[in-house]
């Protein structure tokens, strides 16, 4: 027998209280059915099992069953287990769902509002009536969750859709492609794998050992291909990718930083856009071809002028003669030199009007009209009344000192010059360069570009008188043409055309064609349109009953434009020419109706003229009833198309 | 052994004529589709069992026929059970140079006198005012200079006598001519034109010349002194003569006359005149004013107006045929029937000139020749409009002194000297055309 072991354990070891404690542990106390204990204390003696009754102890027990008999044998001793009276009372609550013990469910109340009504309470506010109405609030709610309900959003009793497995099939093809957004550019698509990048690819397609060497010198940013083709003799034996975290990195980054712009494709019929015009085949006549070319000038050919009947044409060129031809055999009839010095003419007019026949050259300052002895005698003689019916007018004019001084200067020719048909010297203050008749060949207007305020002069035939109408100038006057019938004269700046009413003296219009610089306009022979021609290369066409600003923009010539002109004699042609050697000839009806617009049809593209030093060709006039065109050339030549 | 080819296809052939000297019968005949003109030739000289052969040309469907049958058939859609019709003609050699007689200036217009048995004689008008008579050698034989400015027209009159030139002095003159003393004297100054005379016609039946001018009129004017022609228009006398102009040597001053009518009705410059081939007291002109105009003598009246749809720069006759050609600014011939029964659709058109054309003469019964700003003269057949010109003469000597050989050619006559044409390269060509029955072609 062993001493009792003194543990010495402090009083904190929970087990040390249960002196006596049976120590088996977790093993069922049948195992000791056959001893006579029943288990060991901590100190290895052994518990005893108590000792039982009789047999008829027992079955007493069995019959009356003592009060807070368990049948339940405690583990530890051995014993039967007895509830005490308090746990049974327990036990009877529990069962019969009633409350625990020591709970009183019949307090006294304690109220934490009175019921009593105070005398001076803290709000003496009346009940609001929102306690007494249907809630607003909920009504909305409600009507939302209806509306919902009727639109479909919201499906009563739906049936709940069988869900969806949550794994993810890495094999499956690509996601159906997105609904086309304005804000989703899908991602480009990287190109498909070639030949070299096959597991095993034709031998061509290996890098030889200097190819693989230079590769792997390279810098990785300056490969043309990031990986280098090999071959393997079996899908096994390919080895692992290494690297595919870096390819994968790379092309993240190439998708964040790249910028994306969607593309608009333009889905329209090319044919839609153009307009519907004729063919040109149905607007016959128009001049194709050239028909005769009139040599002769030495030098640029700046200007012509086809005369009233239209058998002749007369030329002024940079050789400073004037020169008279027939029409289609382009021989020469008449010549006179004009421009002292190897001056040019910059300008011949023929005076309207069959009854005399006189041509107006300008030279420099000068301004001659000339009578070329072509004409039959009767015609000849009428001319020369014509053009010496003035003279005692001037005479009376001069004598007036109070009048200002004219801007020209009438003067008779030479005797010598008189002989070579000058009938009449008028002398300008500057260059002038542009020469219109008034239809009925009583007056004609001369530009000098450079006289300012004295740039435009209008002259007077029958007077041999002179006057400048503006007083002031408005810009660098380019051209000046009279309305075809009505007292109107066109006045045409480098940017704006204005048109003054001669009768009233007044400004009625001003066209803003919208060109920088414009070179030439024509008046249509019904007056209401005009066409211009600018040196930056554009042909525009205004309709004055439409806006004032052009009806129609062409530009179709590479160089700037140097002469527009309608045909007079009935055919709805008009033409452009150009400093690339080109003349575009344009159908351009016009319709009595005032509301139907202007149809304009482009041609033909004349091409024979040489450019020469960037000039092309200078001057353009149609023939007065055929559909002939004539155009001045500065490769010397003059031309007629048909 | 050779096995037999297969059996070439053959088609009916009626040939037919309009000449009765050579007809051959009109009953069909059974052809190999494969011939061409030369195999086709051969059975009609065959037919006609001709000493020597002659060559001779197949129209078909208004062309010449220049491939073979079968091309024809397949090119016409017919089958090659039909009987195809053609007309056989004798085959026109093309024209031959012969000569060029230089000039000072333009040559504005030729013109042939063929007196029987005599050696022919060529009267040219230039551009420096001077009418030359020119025998066939190249000589000149005779000189008219009077003309104050460029001659556009001269002819001959009738009787070979005298000559009649026209020109930019807008007056007509009459001179008489012996070629064989080389004399020509001024006969007449014919006054009454305001602008340029463009085209001179005469009359053999008449003692009639008839003027188109620029002035839009046409001037009647009579070649006799028998009957005596009113005095010219006071207004349109010279002032003075031109001191720069060569005028002529003879001191004598020169009757003047004026026009026994001047017809007015063309609307623009008239171009061309001519008198109808049957009827002297019928005349046509044509002018840019695009109309043709038929005008009766007699009355001075306008008869009738065509109007085409281009500017007309020349006309000619056909007499046989009862048409009018004429050549437009727009490059093409046109066919008309002045009938007053005919309709007013243009009979034919004849294209390839690539410019105005500027001159027609007819030669023979339906050819023609027409000449061209384009520096062509260019034969047409009418009977076959579709094949376009039968022959191009081009101007020949070209190189020499700026001469590009594409000249205007401003005047052509077809006579039997042959074609003679004048133009811008200051030369009168003549080109020889043997006629058909004379002409013998090398390939037979």
């Amino acid at each position: 027998m062993y001493p009792e072991i003194d543990p010495v354990y402090d009083s904190d070891d929970t087990d040390a209280g249960a002196d006596g404690a049976n120590t088996i542990g977790n093993i069922p106390l049948d195992f000791y059915d056959e001893y006579p204990h029943v288990g060991y204390d901590i100190n290895g003696k052994k518990i005893m099992r108590p000792a039982k009754g009789a047999a008829l102890d027992a079955l007493l027990e069995s019959i009356e069953v003592p009060k807070g008999w368990t049948g339940v044998t405690d583990k530890e001793t051995g014993l039967g287990v007895k509830l005490t009276d308090e746990e049974l009372e327990m036990v009877r609550k529990i069962q019969m769902d009633e409350n625990a013990a020591g709970y009183d469910p019949y307090q006294p109340t304690v109220e934490y509002f009175t019921s009593k009504t105070e005398i001076m309470p803290l709000s003496a506010a009346p009940e609001p009536k929102r306690r007494f109405v249907p809630s607003k609030h909920e009504a909305k709610r409600i009507m939302k969750i209806v509306k919902a309900i009727r639109d479909g959003r919201i499906v009563p009793n739906k049936p709940k859709e069988p869900e969806k497995p949550s794994f993810y099939d890495i094999w499956a093809d690509e996601l159906p492609p997105r609904p086309d957004h304005i804000m989703h550019i899908p991602a480009p698509k990287l190109p498909p794998p070639t030949h070299d990048e096959s597991y095993n690819p034709p031998k061509e397609y290996l890098p030889t050992e200097a190819e693989r060497k230079a590769w792997e010198e390279m810098d990785p940013e300056d490969r043309p291909k990031d990986y280098l083709p090999r071959a393997h003799s079996a899908l096994r034996l390919v080895p692992g990718f290494n690297g595919f975290i870096k390819e994968r990195f790379e092309r993240c980054l190439d998708l964040y930083l790249a910028p994306r712009v969607r593309r608009n494709k333009l889905n329209i019929d090319p044919e839609s856009l153009l307009p519907k015009l004729p063919s040109p085949q149905d607007l016959r006549p128009f001049p194709t071809t050239t028909a005769t070319v009139y040599r002769g000038h030495v030098g640029r050919v700046r200007t012509l002028s086809c005369d009233p009947s239209g058998i002749w044409l007369a030329t002024g060129g940079d050789d400073g003669t004037v020169r008279v031809w027939e029409i289609l055999t382009g021989r020469e009839v008449w010549k006179i030199q004009v421009g002292e010095d190897g001056e040019a003419v910059n300008v011949v007019k023929w005076r309207p009007g069959k009854e005399a026949a006189v041509l107006a050259a300008a030279t420099g300052d000068d301004v001659f009209l000339i009578h070329p002895p072509i004409f039959d005698p009767e015609t000849e003689s009428a001319t020369k009344d014509l053009l010496s019916a003035g003279w005692g007018y001037a005479e009376i004019v001069k004598k007036d000192p109070l009048k200002k001084e004219p801007p020209a200067k009438w003067t008779k020719p030479t005797s010598t010059q008189q002989d070579s048909g000058i009938a009449v010297i008028i002398t300008t203050k500057h260059t002038v360069k542009h020469i219109s008749w008034h239809r009925r060949g009583d007056y004609f207007a001369t530009v000098s570009p450079e006289g300012q305020n004295r740039a435009v002069a209008i002259h007077q035939l029958s007077k041999h008188n002179s006057q400048s109408p503006f007083r002031k100038s408005r810009g660098i006057i380019q051209r000046v043409e009279f309305h075809p019938f009505r007292p109107h004269l066109f006045v045409a700046t480098q940017r704006y055309i204005r048109v003054y009413d001669l009768a009233k003296q007044e400004l009625l219009k001003t066209l803003q064609p919208g060109s920088r610089w414009i070179s030439s306009f024509d008046i249509h022979p019904g007056g209401d349109n005009l066409i211009v021609g600018a040196y930056d290369k554009r042909l525009l066409w205004h309709d004055m009953d439409l806006s004032t600003k052009p009806y129609k923009t062409m530009r179709y010539h590479q160089k700037a434009i140097r002469g527009v002109k309608y045909h007079q004699g009935g055919l709805p042609l008009f033409c452009s020419a150009s400093d690339d050697g080109q003349i575009q000839i344009f159908h351009g009806r016009v319709y009595g109706d005032l509301m139907e617009n202007a149809l304009i049809v482009p041609l033909k593209v004349l091409r024979g003229h040489k450019v020469e030093k960037s000039l092309g060709v200078l001057d353009v006039e149609w023939h007065s009833r055929e559909c002939w065109l004539f155009s001045a050339g500065a490769d010397g030549t003059a031309r007629l198309w048909n | 052994m050779d096995t037999d080819p297969a059996p070439t296809p053959k088609v009916q052939v009626q040939f037919v004529t309009r000449h009765a000297d050579i007809a051959v019968p009109p009953a069909p005949i059974l052809v190999p589709t494969n011939l061409k003109r030369y195999g086709l030739s051969q059975i009609i000289n065959h037919l006609l069992d001709t000493p020597t052969p002659v060559p001779f040309d197949f129209l078909a469907a208004g062309a010449f026929l220049r491939s073979s049958l079968d091309e024809y058939l397949t090119q016409h859609g017919l089958s090659a059970e039909s009987v195809v019709t053609l007309e056989y003609v004798r085959a026109v050699v093309p024209p031959k140079f012969r000569a060029a007689f230089q000039h000072d200036d333009w040559v504005s217009s030729v013109n042939t006198l063929s007196a029987d048995g005599d050696a022919p004689l060529i009267l040219s008008g230039s551009y420096d005012g001077i009418a030359r008579v020119w025998n066939i050698s190249g000589q000149v034989v005779a000189e008219a200079s009077g003309h104050t400015a460029a001659i556009k027209a001269a002819k001959w009159t009738p009787n070979g006598a005298g000559i009649v030139t026209a020109g930019m002095d807008r007056t007509l003159r009459l001179w008489s001519c012996d070629p064989e003393s080389s004399a020509i004297t001024p006969l007449a100054e014919l006054l009454g034109h305001k602008s340029t005379v463009t085209h001179l016609a005469v009359d053999p039946r008449s003692t009639h010349i008839l003027s188109a001018s620029s002035d839009s009129t046409i001037g009647l004017w009579s070649t006799t002194p028998a009957t005596p022609p009113p005095p010219p228009p006071s207004s349109l006398l010279p002032p003075k003569p031109s001191k720069k102009r060569k005028t002529t040597s003879t001191t004598t001053t020169i009757p003047r006359y004026g026009a026994l009518a001047l017809l007015t009705g063309h609307t623009g410059p008239a171009s061309a005149v001519e008198f109808d081939g049957k009827d002297a007291t019928v005349a046509y002109s044509a002018g840019w004013d695009h109309t043709i105009r038929t005008w009766d003598l007699a009355t001075h009246r306008l008869v009738d107006t065509r109007t085409t749809q281009h500017p007309v720069a020349s006309m000619c006759v056909l007499p046989s045929l009862s048409l009018l050609a004429a050549g437009s600014t727009a490059r093409h011939i046109t066919l008309h029937d002045p009938r007053a029964g005919a309709s007013e659709v243009a009979a034919g058109v004849l294209r390839g000139h690539t410019n105005c054309v500027a001159a027609l003469c007819a030669g023979g019964e339906w050819m023609m020749a027409s000449a061209g700003h384009d520096g062509t003269v260019r034969v047409w057949d009418v009977r076959a409009v579709g094949s376009g010109s039968v022959f191009v003469v081009r101007r020949e000597g070209g190189g020499g002194e700026g001469v590009t050989g594409r000249e205007k050619v401003f005047a052509v006559e077809w006579s039997g000297v042959g074609i003679v044409s004048g133009g811008e390269d200051r030369r009168v060509q003549i080109n020889e055309t043997p006629t058909g029955a004379e002409g013998v072609e090398p390939k037979l």
